[in-house]
């Protein structure tokens, strides 16, 4: 399950409506499924990559922007900007975990059928071969 | 046959003539000359049995099946390097872009002078073996009907900037373009270890262990008599029931640069070069956006080459990323961001593969194996030069933006002129968004002892029986990608060690 400070962060990152092409935000698509799936299937080093990314944009990166964490009490431009910052960070940690959370977050959004239509991603519709391997 | 670890539930002890560690481009080789002697082979894989028929388009699936770490093995350094590695039957092979070289003499030749590996190593030999796979894996260049529009615009800007740049080599049948060789062909097209020398292997009598991990290899008096293990859940890294298979007459280590040095450390073998001299190429991508689309989803993954600066240690390559790699590389937050995802239609990706001068090193950590790797200064240089090239190739083919993705950097270059800004670009490697492929190194083959881990008969310095074939054992890096030198040096080690064993 993902907190509630989880959820902020993830629709600050990927909010609804946010494009005339690409109009799915993050909990447009399954993302509750993809994690889910995360949380059963994924190596513990993934699950706690993860938790640590949510916690250091809650609380460490408003402080970027000289502001009190946490993020979730921010509107939402306020946590768009100390999550910019975050990305931008002049420590590189910082920037790690940034680049894992959104590696997490792509894994279930880049996967949905209508982001992947709207980017004209093509759907495997083919047949695979049989495998020759007995 | 195959004999899916993963089900199995029983202690299991069985012997063999050869058994082989690893059913990547270097095992399957070893695997496909041998089995032609009549040999009693067993081939063990780490990972788990991935069929043609899984195969998908989604990458966390693929990524948790199919890659070692499910993606997140890293480099550890200045900068922190996803090390992109398969685990799964075919190994590399099954998640590779299929791409073909040969060494090039540039290579070879310090290989024989310095290392004095010209006898162990003959050039003609490899050539020899190399007419033979790529008659077997219908190796070709891409069809101009299937390169795609990232690929073709490679092919317009080398043509308006006069320099070198050729559709790329790869072995394929009946390739259908989806651009999914990275999460494995759904169609069989590419041939991969999967659909080729390990089914023939299997059919004349090989018998393929898969989600069987090898934690030892058994000596007697210095002569390799087996391997012992667990059966297990890879996904999961849970044992289920060990193993043991033993060799009458070799156990052959073919399990690439990163696993080797670990498996020979833990069955003894005690050198300092071992798990030293690790080496790669580390990579760079860059994306251009096109005012009109580009669809890199569609054409070979990785379909155009521009080798024009071999001398300067660095080689650019087209390349097609899933939707989930190609958007987690892009910057922004919010609107920005979803902004920059829509633009995926346009956009171009072209990578810069640098040959890097540096050494790092594997060796057990406490979390697993411990990779290091740290730039030399020189490396940094040629990267901003590959990466100033990229951008140039880009702008020619008609980009309007080039989106850097570089810490310190602005983020999208938006005429030609500021391409040069990339070559006086930061030299901290970690400004950067590398990925590290193509391994070689950790257990090198020598003339001598104090100088390597393998000796010039591929059998450990100081043992009997006890080969190692994979790029591990090649002194330098290549500056090229290393499927068909990996298999090329396994069917000539095959071949000598069938001449020795009679």
């Amino acid at each position: 399950m993902l907190s509630q400070q989880a959820r902020v962060v993830l629709d600050t990152l990927l909010p609804s409506e946010a494009h005339p092409t690409l109009r799915s935000g993050i909990f447009d698509t399954d993302f509750d499924a993809f994690w889910l799936d995360v949380e059963r299937t994924a190596l513990p080093a993934w699950r706690w990559g993860f938790h640590a990314a949510v916690w250091a944009a809650n609380w460490i990166a408003p402080l970027l922007i000289h502001s009190w964490p946490p993020l979730d009490r921010r509107d939402r431009q306020t946590r768009e900007r100390a999550l910019a910052a975050m990305e931008k960070s002049r420590i590189y940690f910082l920037r790690q975990m940034m680049g894992l959370l959104k590696t997490i977050v792509c894994f279930g959004y880049g996967a949905d059928p209508n982001v992947r239509d709207a980017i004209g991603y093509p759907r495997q519709t083919d047949k695979p071969r049989p495998q020759e391997l007995r | 046959m195959i004999f899916d670890g993963e089900k199995e539930r029983r202690p299991l002890d069985e012997t063999f003539d050869y058994v082989i560690v690893g059913s990547g481009a270097a095992g399957a080789t070893a695997a496909r000359i041998l089995v032609d002697t009549g040999a009693q082979i067993a081939i063990v894989e780490e990972g788990p049995a991935v069929t043609t028929v899984e195969f998908g388009d989604r990458v966390f699936p693929a990524f948790r099946r199919m890659m070692r770490g499910m993606g997140a093995q890293l480099a550890r350094g200045r900068a922190s390097i996803p090390v992109i590695q398969g685990s799964c039957l075919g190994g590399t092979t099954v998640v590779n872009s299929a791409i073909v070289w040969r060494i090039p003499d540039d290579v070879w030749e310090p290989w024989k002078t310095e290392y004095g590996l010209g006898d162990a190593l003959p050039l003609e030999a490899l050539h020899q073996h190399w007419d033979q796979i790529e008659r077997e894996l219908s190796v070709r260049p891409v069809p101009t009907g299937n390169l795609g529009e990232n690929n073709r615009l490679m092919e317009v800007a080398a043509n308006r900037l006069g320099v070198s740049a050729t559709p790329i080599r790869r072995n394929e049948i009946d390739c259908r373009g989806s651009a999914r060789c990275s999460l494995g062909c759904p169609y069989g097209a590419k041939q991969s270890m999967l659909v080729t020398y390990l089914p023939y292997a299997s059919e004349r009598g090989a018998v393929l262990f898969t989600s069987a991990r090898v934690d030892k290899v058994i000596l007697d008096k210095h002569r390799a008599v087996g391997v012992s293990g667990y059966f297990h859940v890879p996904q999961y890294q849970r044992n289920i029931a060990p193993f043991t298979l033993r060799a009458r007459k070799g156990v052959i280590i073919a399990a690439s640069a990163i696993q080797t040095p670990g498996l020979l450390a833990k069955s003894g073998v005690r050198s300092s070069h071992l798990g030293e001299h690790f080496q790669g190429h580390p990579g760079v991508a860059l994306a251009g956006i096109f005012d009109h689309e580009v669809n890199m989803w569609f054409g070979a993954t990785q379909g155009y080459e521009s080798d024009h600066h071999r001398s300067d240690r660095f080689k650019i390559e087209t390349l097609s990323m899933p939707p989930e790699l190609m958007f987690a590389r892009l910057r922004g937050v919010g609107r920005e961001w979803v902004a920059a995802m829509a633009q995926s239609r346009n956009m171009a990706l072209w990578a810069v593969a640098l040959r890097a001068y540096a050494h790092g090193s594997v060796h057990p950590g406490f979390f697993g194996t411990d990779i290091r790797f740290d730039f030399t200064p020189q490396d940094m240089i040629n990267l901003r030069k590959g990466l100033r090239f990229t951008a140039e190739l880009l702008f020619a083919a008609g980009a309007r933006e080039v989106i850097t993705g570089i810490h310190g950097m602005p983020e999208r270059l938006t005429n030609p002129e500021q391409a040069r800004l990339l070559e006086t670009g930061p030299d901290d490697p970690a400004c950067y968004l590398f990925a590290l492929t193509h391994l070689f190194g950790t257990a090198r083959m020598s003339v001598r002892p104090s100088e390597g881990v393998v000796g010039t008969d591929f059998c450990v310095h100081g043992t009997k029986g006890f080969y190692v074939i994979d790029s591990s054992i090649f002194p330098t890096n290549l500056g090229v990608n290393p499927q068909h030198p990996i298999m090329g040096v396994a069917m000539h080690a095959a071949q000598q060690i069938v001449r020795r064993d009679g």
